[in-house]
Order: C-alpha cells, then sequence, then structure tokens
C-alpha cells in the first residue's frame, strides 16, 4: 500500500481559457489520461469536475485503478499555474537615446510599459504619468556613467521620481545604471512601503541581460505561468538533447524561450522574455494592431470593422470562435507573433532551434495545421525544426514544478502525450524566384514518394503522426538550408500537418494590394487544410 | 449532475453589483475637495479639475516644511494635501534648485458626485474613490461623464435611435437605446441637454468620431454639462439583453447616474424588487445568432463548427421554438 497519488490534475489558468488535464500513473509511468480547454469563465473547479466526470463516463475502470475518488474530484492532487495580470511600469530617463534600451528590456520581461524622456516630456506630464492610478511602478534609468547629454537632466529627474516616490510611497521604484548614484536624493527607504531597487544599466545583447533578468523577477510571482514556461522549456531540451524554441500567445501576453541543453562546450542556455504587449487581444487596438491583423486576414474588412471584431475579441474572447471568428483569430496570432519577434531581436541570434513548441490558449481553439502554417507565415528564417504544440496546456503547470529532478522526470515520462506532433517545417532561403526549384523525395518506412518544388511555393507533403523519414532535396540551385548547397538530406519527423516544405520569400514580402494578399493568404490555407474542413 | 456542471461552463453575467467603488481621476494640479471618509451627497463637488494645467516655478518663503502634493497658495503658504481650499495656488509637485515646481492653472472645472457615498481614498494628483449608495449595473465602457439624470426608454431592446428622435423636451435625462446609435445622434443628444446614453454596442467608428467632438467642445474652453455613453455589451449591433431591459424598465423615470471607472449605470432604490432571470436563461453573445436569448436545453458535447474548430457545445431552445446547437463560448447566463 502506497501513500503516493496515482493521479494528479493540471490546470493552467489564463485570463482567457482554463485548460485541465488529467495525468495518471500506468505502468509505472506518468500518462495523459485526458484533457478540454475552456472558457476561463469556467473556473478551474468547474472545469476538472467536468472532465473527469467525462472520463468515468468513458472509462470508469481507469479512474477506479487510478484512485480518482468523488464525483467532484475534490481530493485529486492539482498541480497549478496561473497567468498574473501585466502590471505597468512607467519609464523615465533623461533623454530618448537612453530611455529606448530601458522600454525595450522591460517590455520583454513581464511588463506593460508608458515611457517619458526629459528630452520631449515636461515635467508636468511626466508626473501625471508617474502618478497614474494604472501606474503600478517606476523605473528611473540612465547609463553608466551617465552621457553628456544626460548629467544637464538627470538631477531634476532625480527631483520628479523622488517626489512621486513620497507621495505614492506603495510604489515599486527602480533606480537603474547611472539613476541609482541618486538613492540618496530618495531618503530612507526604509520607510516607503513599496521597495526602492538598484538595478544595473540597461543594455543590448548579454549585457542587458542582468536588468532584464531583475526586471522579470520583479514583474510578478515565480510562480507565474509564463515563467514556468521557460523551466518547462528547459527541461525538455535537456530530456530531448535539441535545441528548443517555445512560443507562447495568450489573451493577455505572450512567451518566448529558447533553452539549449548542456553540452560539452557550454552548460545548458535558457533565455527567456515576457512579452505582455504581444498579448492576442490588446485591451485598446490601435491603427498599428489594427493594421498588423489586416495585413494577414483572409476576411475583407476595414480598420474601423476589424478594430469592432478586435474589441470583441477582447470583451469576450471565446466567443464567435468559427468561420470568420477563426480567420480573426489565426490573422491576431499572426500579428502577436510578430511581435513577440520584433519585442526580443537578440534571441534571434540563438540559431534555428531544433524544436518549436507552440504553447498557449490561441491554439487551442484553432485547427493543428494552421497552427504550423502560422508559425511557418512569422518565424521566417532558413532551417528545419520540427513543430510541436502544447496541445493539452501541460507545459505551465509542470515547469511550475519547483524541485528540478521531479519536473524533469515528469515531463520525460510525459514527453510523447505532452508535445502533439504538427510535423517538420523546412525553409530554405535564396531560391530564384518565378522557376522550378527542384524535388523532394521522402523516404518512409515502406514507401518513397517524389514532390516538385517550386520557388515561392508552399508544398505540403503528408507524413503521419509518429512516422519519421528521410527527405532527400534536390534543388536546381545552391540554397541556404543550414549551410550552402543543392543537395540536403534531412530526418523529418511526421504530423498533424506534415512536411511542410516552405519555398516563400525569407523574409515574407506580402502584395500590397489586399485582395491580391488575401487571395494569397487564402492559397496557403487551402494548402495546408485537411480537404474535410471547409 | 453532469447537466448542471455544463451549464456552469456558461460564463456569468452579473446583472447587478453591489458595491460600487467609483473612481475619479485627478492630474497633478486638480484640487481634491473632500477628504477619506467624509460623506457625500448627489451634486456635492468633490474636486476641481483645471481645465488648462501648467507649470510654474516658485520660491517658499514659508516657514512650514512643504512637501509634494502639498496645496499652495499666494496668500496662505503651504498645507496639507487636499484639505486647504484656495482660489489662487496650486499642487507642489517637486523641488529643484531651491525652487518648487508648481502644478497650476486659471480655470477650474468643478466635479460634481453623481451618486451619494463615501469617499474611500484620497490620492492628491492620482484619484478620489467614492463607495456609491446603491447598486451597479457594469458595463464594458463608459466614454466621458461622470453623470446623472433620469432614466428614460428611448427604443425597445432592438430599436435604434436617430437625430430625429430626440427633442428637448427629453433634456436631463439618460435615454436608454436597444441596438446601436450614431455618433451625430450621440453629439445632438448632449447639444438638447441629455444627461447620458445607454446603448448595447457602439460601432469604433461611431466611438472615435464622437470622441473627437468631445475633445472640440474641451478646447473651447467652456464648462461643459456632464454626459456620458455606458456601453453595455461591445462593438458589434445586437440587440440589448432582455434581463437588463426588464430592470432598465422598472427603473425608469428614477434618477440614476453613470461613472466611468468602472463602467457602471449606478442607482439607489432599495425598496425596489429587481427581477431575477431563470436561471436556464441563456444569451448568444458571438456568432450568427448574435444577440438572441433562449432556454439551455442541455449540453452537446465537442462540436466541430465552421472552419474545422472543435468547441465545447450546449443546445439552447431559442424564443421562436427552434433548437440551436451553440458553442458554449458563444453563451452568456445571469445572475
Amino acid at each position: 500500500m502506497t501513500t503516493e497519488p496515482r493521479a494528479f490534475a493540471t490546470v493552467d489558468l489564463g485570463a482567457a481559457t482554463v485548460s485541465v488535464a488529467l495525468i495518471g500513473k500506468l505502468d509505472r509511468s506518468w500518462r495523459l489520461i485526458g484533457s478540454c480547454a475552456l472558457p476561463s469563465a469556467a473556473g478551474a473547479d468547474g472545469a476538472v469536475a467536468s472532465l473527469v466526470e467525462r472520463l468515468r463516463r468513458a472509462d470508469p475502470d481507469l479512474l477506479d485503478r487510478l484512485g480518482v475518488g468523488g464525483p467532484d474530484a475534490g481530493d485529486l492532487v492539482r498541480v497549478e499555474a496561473r497567468s498574473a495580470n501585466a502590471r505597468t511600469l512607467a519609464i523615465v530617463a533623461a533623454t530618448e537615446r537612453s530611455l529606448a534600451p530601458l522600454v525595450a528590456a522591460a517590455q520583454r520581461s513581464g511588463w506593460l510599459t508608458v515611457a517619458a524622456s526629459a528630452q520631449t516630456t515636461d515635467p508636468l506630464t511626466m508626473t501625471r504619468m508617474l502618478l497614474d492610478g494604472a501606474t503600478d511602478a517606476i523605473l528611473a534609468g540612465a547609463t553608466d556613467p551617465p552621457a553628456a547629454d544626460e548629467r544637464s537632466a538627470l538631477g531634476e529627474l532625480a527631483a520628479l521620481v523622488a517626489a512621486v516616490a513620497t507621495r505614492r510611497p506603495d510604489r515599486l521604484i527602480v533606480l537603474a545604471g547611472g539613476m541609482a548614484e541618486r538613492q540618496s536624493e530618495f531618503g530612507d527607504s526604509t520607510k516607503r512601503a513599496g521597495e526602492t531597487v538598484l538595478a544595473p544599466a540597461a543594455g543590448t545583447g548579454p549585457a542587458g541581460d542582468p536588468l532584464r533578468g531583475l526586471l522579470l523577477e520583479l514583474a510578478g510571482p515565480s510562480t507565474d505561468a509564463r515563467r514556468a514556461l521557460g523551466a518547462a522549456a528547459a527541461a525538455i531540451a535537456d530530456v530531448t538533447d535539441r535545441r528548443v524554441e517555445l512560443v507562447e500567445i495568450g489573451f493577455d501576453g505572450a512567451t518566448r524561450a529558447i533553452a539549449h541543453p548542456a553540452t560539452a562546450n557550454g552548460p545548458a542556455l535558457l533565455d527567456l522574455a515576457v512579452v505582455p504587449g504581444a498579448g492576442l487581444a490588446p485591451a485598446d487596438p490601435d491603427d498599428d494592431v489594427v493594421d498588423r491583423v489586416l495585413a494577414w486576414s483572409t476576411v475583407a474588412s476595414d480598420r474601423h470593422r476589424l478594430r469592432d471584431r478586435l474589441r470583441e475579441l477582447r470583451i469576450a474572447p471565446w466567443a464567435d470562435a468559427s468561420g470568420d471568428g477563426l480567420d480573426l483569430r489565426v490573422a491576431a496570432a499572426h500579428a502577436s507573433l510578430a511581435r513577440i519577434l520584433e519585442a526580443t531581436p537578440d534571441m534571434g541570434a540563438h540559431g534555428v532551434p531544433d524544436l518549436v513548441v507552440a504553447a498557449g490558449g490561441v491554439w487551442s481553439a484553432m485547427p493543428p495545421s494552421l497552427v504550423a502554417l502560422t508559425l511557418a507565415d512569422v518565424i521566417r528564417r532558413p532551417g528545419a525544426s520540427q513543430l510541436v504544440m502544447d496541445g493539452a496546456a501541460l507545459l505551465a503547470p509542470l515547469g511550475g514544478i519547483p524541485e528540478a529532478r521531479e519536473r524533469r522526470a515528469v515531463i520525460a515520462d510525459l514527453l510523447d502525450d505532452l508535445l502533439v506532433p504538427l510535423g517538420t517545417l523546412v525553409m530554405p532561403a535564396g531560391l530564384r524566384a518565378g522557376r522550378p526549384a527542384g524535388h523532394v523525395v521522402v523516404h518512409a518506412t515502406a514507401s518513397a514518394a517524389s514532390t516538385d518544388l517550386g520557388s515561392g511555393d508552399l508544398a505540403l507533403v503528408p507524413l503521419d503522426p509518429g512516422c519519421g523519414a528521410i527527405a532527400d532535396f534536390h534543388f536546381r540551385d545552391a540554397v541556404r538550408l543550414g549551410g550552402r548547397g543543392r543537395g540536403f538530406a534531412l530526418d523529418v519527423a511526421g504530423g498533424l500537418a506534415g512536411l511542410l516544405v516552405d519555398l516563400r520569400d525569407v523574409p515574407m514580402r506580402l502584395p500590397d494590394r489586399a485582395d491580391t494578399r488575401r487571395e494569397l493568404l487564402r492559397s496557403w490555407q487551402a494548402t495546408v487544410r485537411p480537404r474535410s474542413h471547409p | 449532475m453532469i447537466e448542471d456542471t455544463e451549464l456552469a461552463m456558461v460564463p456569468v453575467r452579473r446583472l447587478v453589483e453591489s458595491p460600487v467603488d467609483a473612481v475619479f481621476t485627478l492630474a497633478p494640479g486638480d484640487r481634491a475637495l473632500v477628504e477619506t471618509g467624509e460623506s457625500v451627497v448627489v451634486g456635492a463637488p468633490i474636486a476641481e479639475r483645471l481645465r488648462d494645467p501648467r507649470l510654474e516655478e516658485i520660491a517658499l518663503t514659508s516657514t512650514v516644511e512643504p512637501v509634494p502634493g502639498a496645496r499652495w497658495s499666494r496668500d496662505g503658504g503651504a498645507g496639507p494635501a487636499g484639505v486647504r481650499h484656495t482660489e489662487d495656488g496650486g499642487e507642489l509637485l517637486f523641488t529643484w534648485r531651491s525652487r518648487w515646481r508648481l502644478a497650476t492653472g486659471d480655470v477650474p472645472d468643478p466635479l460634481e458626485a453623481p451618486v451619494a457615498g463615501i469617499v474611500r481614498d484620497v490620492q492628491p494628483g492620482t484619484s478620489i474613490t467614492l463607495r456609491a449608495t446603491g447598486q451597479g449595473i457594469r458595463g464594458v465602457v463608459t466614454l466621458g461623464g461622470p453623470t446623472r439624470g433620469k432614466l428614460r426608454m428611448a427604443t425597445g431592446a432592438s430599436g435604434g435611435l436617430r437625430p430625429g428622435g430626440l427633442d428637448v423636451g427629453l433634456a436631463g435625462t439618460i435615454l436608454v437605446v436597444g441596438t446601436r446609435i450614431d455618433a451625430e445622434t450621440l453629439t445632438r443628444a448632449r447639444a438638447m441637454g441629455i444627461r447620458g446614453i445607454i446603448v448595447a454596442g457602439l460601432a469604433s467608428k461611431e466611438r472615435r468620431d464622437f470622441l473627437a467632438s468631445e475633445a472640440r467642445q474641451r478646447a473651447a474652453l467652456h464648462r461643459l454639462p456632464p454626459y456620458a455613453v455606458l456601453i453595455m455589451d461591445g462593438a458589434n449591433r445586437r440587440p440589448m439583453a432582455g434581463p437588463l431591459m426588464d430592470i432598465f424598465e422598472l427603473l425608469a423615470g428614477r434618477e440614476v447616474a453613470i461613472v466611468g471607472d468602472p463602467p457602471t449605470l449606478v442607482f439607489d432604490a432599495p425598496e425596489l424588487t429587481l427581477p431575477t432571470p431563470p436561471a436556464d436563461l441563456v444569451r448568444v453573445r458571438g456568432g450568427a445568432l448574435l444577440g438572441a436569448e433562449g432556454r439551455w436545453l442541455g449540453p452537446a458535447g465537442l462540436r466541430r463548427f465552421d472552419g474545422g474548430v472543435h468547441l465545447e457545445a450546449g443546445r439552447i431552445r431559442l424564443g421562436d421554438g427552434s433548437v440551436a446547437t451553440v458553442a458554449l463560448g458563444d453563451l452568456e447566463r445571469f445572475a
């Protein structure tokens, strides 16, 4: 007789979606028994009870073996991840030049931002911004040491921020770079309810890591679902010994994590960015957001109409999820994904990952083929990657398991269940436009199939989930695909979408004419979607 | 059991909320006229907002140690934040090189309490929070405001309002408009002295045009009467929810208020028994049946919808007797 639970529930409670799953121990391994995703209004308790009830009706013996008692599953152990609401950081600096890297660091470190520099904003407007009820914390920064053009304004700026800190003692104050030297002007920090934190200066590339890491720590609790995704990505990289890139799009924010396993040449790597501004449904969609979504929409619409639909999406994220509503979500996912990449330009330097993981509520109501196409449309870089999806939203709860060894063991057990294979994306670059590009022969277990490739095309080669194959590419001209050459043999894995050979432009260039663009987008969607889909 | 569980999956919309903590935004230089814990009555001035705030520099000679956020007057020196009522002065922001930066202005607009209540919090330069006496019906956004007036039904749940439907006899009222309204009607309503509009949906274009008109009016430097638009559902055209209409009809002829944060219609009518909708009443809030109402029949399980999307669904009986299968995410129920 053991007291160890033989089953537990995972709960990923987001702003729009609650995803629950039942994990059970079968033959000494943890396995996914069932999962469902519902509007978050259903609540975690309701969603778990609903899932257990359905599983009980489907296979009561299995639940008995797992020891899942009572009809409401109230005694079930839960591993829960919750997405915290992003807070707003007001950022001030002496000059626009010193402000920009501070804003860039904060935007990818879990904060919504408002910003102003003394160079362009008068003290009254700046005070109003800092005192605003929507502001949760203040970051005042300067380069270290302060540059010549900053020095003359830093004194007055520090006096302004110190006055606000006196008036709002509950607010977190972060003094970065050269501004930290002015801490004495902020008085006795022990008398304030809010923390006063000294931080390193902002920087680009690895030089900016310390400030970004600190801001991420300050942004929310360590148990936040988006931060847990970083730990999950690292565990997957470790278990699979592959370079992993995870992209999560949620209602109120987005995450990008790159994890590499430890090798003989270096330690393991984890680069995590949480970008609240890249959420699927911004609270007040401005023209930039609307235009970005419009660029990827296959439905004819004007700006006003699309803004209406985005507002409706914000108010009721699960409403109107099919038909034109699906098109809106697909287009909005494209726009969100593009914003994540723009907010994290440094992360591109980590190279092409072996495995791309799509996570987040937006994908749960989207056919898998469209998930693969969205990733291919936006993440444009020559190379080959396997695409998978966190279909049961297990990664955030499992990534939140505090003990690393236990986390790794559970993820290793569940690896085949938690990552739904979408297929393999092969994206060569340097093709000559307007001519045949070559062909690919896919050698599966018992057969070989040849497919002609045309420059600018999107080719889908069916390859079922669980199937591995060798894809022999023969190009007419030399292309970039990892290295440069005309012939490549790649190990590819199948999935719900299959082998996606993407011969479109890198980077992507869409037609300016809206009707031509829509027609092109429709043709790409038709290529990847199963024939049975209307 | 399972049916109850599945109905619980349908998002609940609370018809009436209590208490309502209304937040009134202040900017640096605005003057709070109330203190925390103070009771206010309807129409009492609670703050003065500067229409034309500007920054000035002053050298203080007062023996009192000034602090950021304190009021300063040219004749009275500095005092604690939020309590000194002066006509010629401003709000001390910060000191730099022995001189204080002062937020001041020439034209204050009084902010009157649209509801009675107790002041919960005063943060000079940030906000006043007032716990309203009564209950509130939450919308999704308020444009303009706050305001107060006599509630009047202008249309039915599915009706719209055009400029020609307005007349001066409606001055001082807050009108309930069923489905939708355009910017021209909104601005005309303001011009006729109507105090507010409650509408199910307002399109982004109309919202933008109305806000631009409001901004032009404010730039004209004359005090505008209070006016607000409370949007109950969103941006698309749809009828007002039946249970909401039932409450509005009950409140018709009574004084109500619209506040902006949170976007809420506030009323104080303890003697009224508000109608309670049936537990199985559901309303469609997305898709082809937008705005339709019906009765919950039971879960339909995971269904495939247009576009190859699989969604949890339920069956509902509509008003005309037909049965429809609708994604759970497209439904809402009331409590």
